[in-house]
């Protein structure tokens, strides 16, 4: 089965690279949401005297807000667990005001107002970050395999690793935020590490057939994805039924997971049958 | 047969090292504590827009004001920051944004009167035009300051004949000083002189430079050289943030129960099992040691790192152990030459431990830029998580995974 696999690798590569299109068709016309922290806005997250529907908290918070004259088109509950509320408000509305809108209803346990100055400046350098997060890293692959064709397999591994996250997260709705590009640069130190460990198999051992150094790589890399990815669940449940306020930890961890196993796609199906190409035609 | 290679184990340097740090590391955080960001004990964030960009003097002036504003109101525990040249941001625990806003969003009323508390205003903050940094001779202190010649004129009308007499001075009707300095005879002869000087003695110069400060800071105060608002806040309940800390832990604590169950059932060797988690916990422990001695704020995001870090750190044990595992199952019977396989493999493993490690760290450098560069806001919040990471996985590199890796070159067979 695996040997047959392993056979087909020029037709495997084009698995991962089909997933990564569809990727960025789903970020070109889905679209990714933005979080408050990217495109301005308010969250709170509230404590209620008493359980509250979604829709009449939404509606009370509205009026309320647009009474005080601030013009709030948007008024959205996140979640609603028991008497834990989350709530995101598209404008930026001070804690004063949000506190007269909840009318002791209940209490803020956190409150975040972002302004449009901030979430833009913020926006900008996200960009930033990650350009130069990706340049540096390819840079760094360069240098260390000296062969422009590993380089680039690594390379577009993780770009298109990157890319099917960021599907992910328009397909589920996980907001782009700060947290979660935090997750993305992670992904890019995770996602390095299996292909450097494959291509450095592949490559610099001598003994056995390339097939059985990409078999005992494979292993390896299973291993690595795999305590990786069971630790993410593991932040995701508990963060999920323990801390449900801390959705950036939900975000961060949802992010990895999906990320993860696009790593599983791209290392050994992509980059391998790449790598498998290159010694080939090398012969 | 055992002891000889536990012997030649503690022998190696890095092992040594690795104690050394794990003691130093514990001592440290026993003693110093670990600082928590505010997302974990709780307490607000505040930032604040300056009109337009200002230089680092003016820059300087603004977060002095503020930190002195806030703490003449009694605000316990608060850190004011610049960030680039045209941000500030404030960062108090156990305080609402509300009340902050409040006393920053507001310009601040200076009142300077003469004789007693319900004497008429003789001076306002609007009458200062500039305040000159403040001077000391021994323990006599005076800060020159220069008001406009309206300003002047009612002065010099109050002033007239009550030399000696104190000058209370108030911030947003709040005494600043419980022991007023005294009106100079020369100011009492009712001509009006716009430069005027509060003048004071103390017993000790530093005192003097003290209470110099806190005049000048707060001459200052009663006019902001740039207009403020405030452009995001956000609060974390105490409650809430401790929540989210327990909440860490517990995930951490069953991320290693999971890893250990993994790598059990994949080497069912519980001598692997044992050292990856020390070698885990010890890359915690050691990050946490530096964190406490440079006064590193540990908040969510650098938990966020922390895990990255060890997360990457399991790889690399994971790595370490199919390198030699897997050249060892080409048996070889001479121990000699299985010995130097097993450095090799161990020298190889290392190289992608350290290959990855660099592209990681490359990753991670320019976010911690921006975070350094910038302060924390925006994506500077970014900065402890990439600014951990790195810290963590150096950590690793260096110290704790070439330990591991001389427990398996020396204890595997």
């Amino acid at each position: 089965m695996l040997k047959k696999l392993m056979d087909s690798y020029k037709l495997l590569i084009i698995i991962p690279v089909i997933i990564t299109i569809i990727s960025l068709g789903l970020i070109a016309f889905n679209g990714i949401d933005e979080g408050i922290d990217l495109k301005g806005g308010s969250v709170a997250v509230l404590d209620m005297n008493q359980p509250t529907s979604s829709s009449s908290l939404e509606s009370q918070l509205k009026d309320s807000l647009n009474n005080q004259g601030l013009g709030v088109e948007e008024v959205d509950v996140l979640s609603n667990i028991g008497t834990d509320i989350t709530v995101q408000i598209g404008s930026e509305v001070n804690s004063t005001a949000f506190n007269q809108a909840l009318n002791g209803t209940g209490t803020v346990v956190s409150y975040n107002a972002i302004g449009p100055i901030l979430s833009e400046e913020a926006m900008t350098q996200v960009y930033w970050a990650m350009a130069f997060a990706f340049l540096f890293m390819s840079i760094t692959v360069f240098i260390i395999f000296r062969e422009p064709v590993p380089s680039i397999a690594v390379i577009l591994a993780a770009a298109s690793d990157i890319i099917i996250s960021m599907g992910g997260m328009s397909l589920f709705n996980i907001p782009l935020s700060i947290a979660s590009v935090g997750a993305l640069l992670m992904l890019i130190g995770y996602s390095v590490d299996t292909d450097i460990l494959l291509t450095t198999r592949l490559l610099k051992r001598k003994e056995g057939t390339l097939v059985e150094r990409a078999r005992e790589a494979m292993k390896t890399g299973m291993t690595m994805s795999i305590t990786a990815i069971a630790s993410m669940v593991v932040l995701y449940l508990v963060t999920i039924f323990l801390i449900p306020e801390a959705t950036t930890l939900t975000n961060i961890a949802a992010v990895l997971m999906i990320g993860l196993i696009a790593d599983i796609l791209t290392t050994w199906f992509m980059n391998l049958g790449i790598l498998r190409w290159y010694v080939e035609v090398k012969k | 047969m055992k002891k000889r290679h536990l012997k030649e184990f503690f022998k190696d340097k890095r092992v040594i090292l690795l104690i050394i740090l794990i003691l130093a590391s514990a001592i440290s955080i026993s003693t110093l504590g670990i600082q928590q960001g505010l997302d974990l004990k709780g307490g607000s964030l505040i930032q604040l827009q300056l009109e337009k960009p200002v230089d680092k003097e003016t820059m300087d002036v603004v977060t002095t004001v503020l930190d002195k504003r806030l703490n003449l109101f009694g605000v316990q525990d608060v850190k004011v920051r610049s960030s680039g040249d045209q941000l500030v941001i404030i960062e108090m625990a156990g305080v609402s944004p509300e009340e902050v806003e409040k006393l920053i969003g507001s310009p601040g009323k200076f009142e300077a009167k003469i004789g007693n508390e319900s004497a008429p205003v003789a001076l306002t903050g609007a009458d200062i035009t500039s305040v000159d940094m403040y001077e000391i001779t021994d323990t006599q202190w005076m800060v020159p300051f220069k008001v406009s010649t309206s300003g002047a004129q009612k002065f010099a009308d109050l002033a007239e004949g009550k030399g000696g007499e104190k000058v209370y001075m108030y911030l947003d009707g709040k005494l600043i000083d419980e022991n007023p300095p005294e009106l100079a005879p020369e100011l009492a002869n009712g001509k009006a002189a716009t430069e005027l000087s509060v003048t004071g003695g103390a017993s000790t110069p530093e005192e003097a430079r003290t209470q110099a400060q806190n005049v000048y800071t707060v001459l200052k105060t009663g006019s902001l050289p740039v207009q403020i608002k405030v452009v995001g806040a956000s609060t974390v309940s105490a409650e809430l943030g401790e929540q989210f800390l327990n909440g860490a832990i517990i995930a951490g604590l069953l991320a290693i129960l999971v890893i250990s169950s993994i790598i059990f059932i994949r080497y069912r060797n519980p001598l692997l099992v044992i050292p990856i988690i020390i070698t885990s916990i010890s890359e915690v422990l050691i990050v946490m040691g530096i964190a406490s001695i440079i006064h590193w704020n540990i908040d969510l995001s650098a938990i966020a790192g922390l895990i990255a870090a060890v997360g990457t750190g399991v790889d690399d044990q994971i790595i370490i152990t199919d390198e030699v595992l897997g050249r060892q199952s080409k048996s070889e019977t001479n121990k000699k030459r299985r010995r130097t396989r097993t450095r090799m493999s161990v020298k190889n493993a290392l190289f992608i431990v350290f290959a990855s490690a660099g592209t990681l760290i490359a990753a991670m450098l320019p976010l911690a830029y921006v975070g350094f560069a910038r302060g924390s806001s925006g994506i500077g919040t970014l900065a402890g998580f990439a600014f951990t990471t790195i810290l963590g996985v150096l950590v690793g590199v260096f110290i704790t995974r070439p330990v591991y890796a001389k427990f398996v070159e020396i204890f595997l067979k």
